[in-house]
């Protein structure tokens, strides 16, 4: 059986794709800095001498790095409405990708901290610097720089994973893919437009992320 | 010497192609493969009562799974000669153009828009659409919902993402919030979780539910959108076409009519009358 493309339908409604794909950014880019913050924390307290914080640090990354999101986005859209947390569709996405993005930055950022040459914190406190200060203004800025690929390679699959808000509503890209798809039934050329935005993005960022980082590399 | 081989082999590939094309056996009917495999394999879904569900045993069941069975009688004398292929409503058409199923009997509404991309069959049901509420909601029937609209309270509907869905909310209650879902269970889910404030799905859906659990939803009473279900088909194969048309019209209206309406009265608690001796009941 030969399928007959035809792509007016796309042509039609690739407004709302690209919308889609912007909303998509956004949240990615939102989720990844509530990410930073959760996961920053949870690296120190993964890394600190305290056991209960370590725990605690330890519970959180297995967690939600061995759920899978989709079913991490169902409990927080359908299940926390049902014990009073009511969240607009849009925040209870975000607040989803942030914790998971949280779990997995912490590792990153756990093993960025145990990375910085000791030296480099005992020159610190030779020179009287606090405990703050050693970490706001020696580890993290070198800890950023070396977990910045990293962190760019996670940007990039988190705008991958803006895919499951379809999933509660949320109007991104595949959203829109699936809502052509079910009402032209152009299957391919809904699905292969999606795909090829999301390519393109994809590649875009990951051009612009790697050009940060030569910027930002650490040369010893 | 490279090119002449390189034109030798074009020459044989052509030649080839030809001869296939030309001389191969036409493509086998659906009918044929299916006779020859020895059960049928159906497209439908398992979280819609009571078209497609599990029931407590963890069996499908339903109206469209009786429809299928009634098929497997007519290529089998057998109802139990039919194998499921459980599917999310927008696998319907690729799932069936891929050839994963022989035919898709889940509550699929004709339109002309699918029409293009597959084959109906005759229609076997006429469904509404309705709105059903949570029985603990805000409203207990759609009067309270239009009030509640007037004066500026924000209302969601949820409903099954499908053509035309949007639209449809606007129709039920103009500048209502549509939440359009993937699967109907998801649309049940933003019922009870209160995600939305109803759902738009079928009467047939809401008159089994208001009744089987009548502490958990209720009918609002509202309906509209009369709406013809048929089975969906590959359209590049008359002969299986006719042979599922002929199946469903011999159990709607032919010496198979008990199958059809031992179906009806089980899912929709309703007694059909057996067709009347003459003209045939379909050209009353």
């Amino acid at each position: 059986m030969i399928y007959y493309f035809s792509f007016r339908v796309i042509q039609n409604n690739i407004g709302d794709m690209i919308n889609g794909l912007g909303l998509g950014l956004f949240i990615a880019v939102i989720s990844l800095f509530f990410g930073i913050i959760l996961g920053l924390i949870a690296a120190f307290a993964a890394v600190s001498s305290n056991r209960a914080l370590n725990n605690i640090a330890t519970w959180y990354t297995a967690f939600f790095r061995n759920t899978p999101l989709l079913v991490l986005i169902y409990i927080a859209y359908f299940g926390l409405p049902e014990v009073g947390i009511m969240m607009e569709r849009n925040a209870s996405f975000i607040f989803t990708l942030s914790f998971y993005a949280g779990a997995y930055m912490t590792e990153v950022f756990r093993a960025g901290l145990q990375a910085i040459p000791k030296g480099i914190i005992e020159a610190g406190q030779t020179i009287g610097l606090n405990r703050f200060h050693i970490c706001w203004n020696i580890q993290l800025p070198i800890m950023f720089r070396y977990v910045l690929p990293s962190m760019s390679n996670y940007l990039i699959s988190l705008f991958k994973d803006t895919s499951l808000a379809a999933s509660i509503t949320v109007p991104e890209l595949t959203y829109f893919a699936r809502k052509l798809n079910v009402e032209t039934f152009r299957v391919f050329e809904a699905w292969l437009t999606a795909a090829f935005l999301y390519i393109v993005t994809c590649y875009l960022m990951a051009y612009l992320l790697r050009k940060l980082e030569r910027k930002l590399r650490i040369e010893w | 010497m490279l090119r002449k081989i390189a034109f030798s082999l074009l020459v044989v590939l052509l030649v080839g192609i030809f001869t296939i094309s030309v001389f191969a056996a036409p493509e086998k009917s659906k009918l044929q493969t299916v006779l020859d495999r020895g059960y049928l394999i159906v497209g439908t879904g398992s979280v819609n009562v009571p078209w497609h569900f599990m029931d407590e045993k963890g069996e499908l069941v339903g109206f469209d799974v009786e429809m299928a069975r009634i098929l497997a009688i007519g290529l089998f004398n057998d109802p139990t000669k039919v194998k499921f292929v459980e599917q999310s409503p927008d696998a319907r058409i690729p799932n069936l153009l891929t050839d994963k199923v022989d035919i898709v009997i889940q509550f699929m509404t004709i339109s002309a828009n699918r029409a293009q991309q597959v084959s109906f069959s005759i229609p076997y049901y006429t469904e509404g659409i309705g709105l059903i509420l949570p029985a603990g909601g805000k409203y207990k029937n759609y009067e309270e919902m239009v009030a509640a609209k007037k004066n500026g309270k924000t209302i969601t509907i949820a409903m099954l993402q499908n053509v035309d869905a949007a639209e449809n909310v606007q129709t039920i209650l103009k500048g209502a919030v549509d939440a359009l879902y993937e699967t109907q269970g998801l649309v049940y889910q933003a019922i009870n979780s209160g995600r939305a404030d109803a759902g738009a799905v079928d009467l047939s859906s809401i008159l089994w539910l208001a009744s089987k659990e009548p502490e958990k939803y209720l009918d609002s009473g509202f309906s509209f959108s009369p709406q013809l279900y048929g089975a969906a088909m590959r359209p590049d194969d008359q002969i299986w076409i006719n042979f599922v048309n002929t199946v469903f019209e011999v159990s709607m209206c032919g010496n198979q009519y008990k199958l059809y309406n031992d179906a009806y009265a089980k899912w929709f608690g309703v007694e059909l009358p057996a067709p009347k001796i003459g003209k045939p009941a379909m050209y009353r």
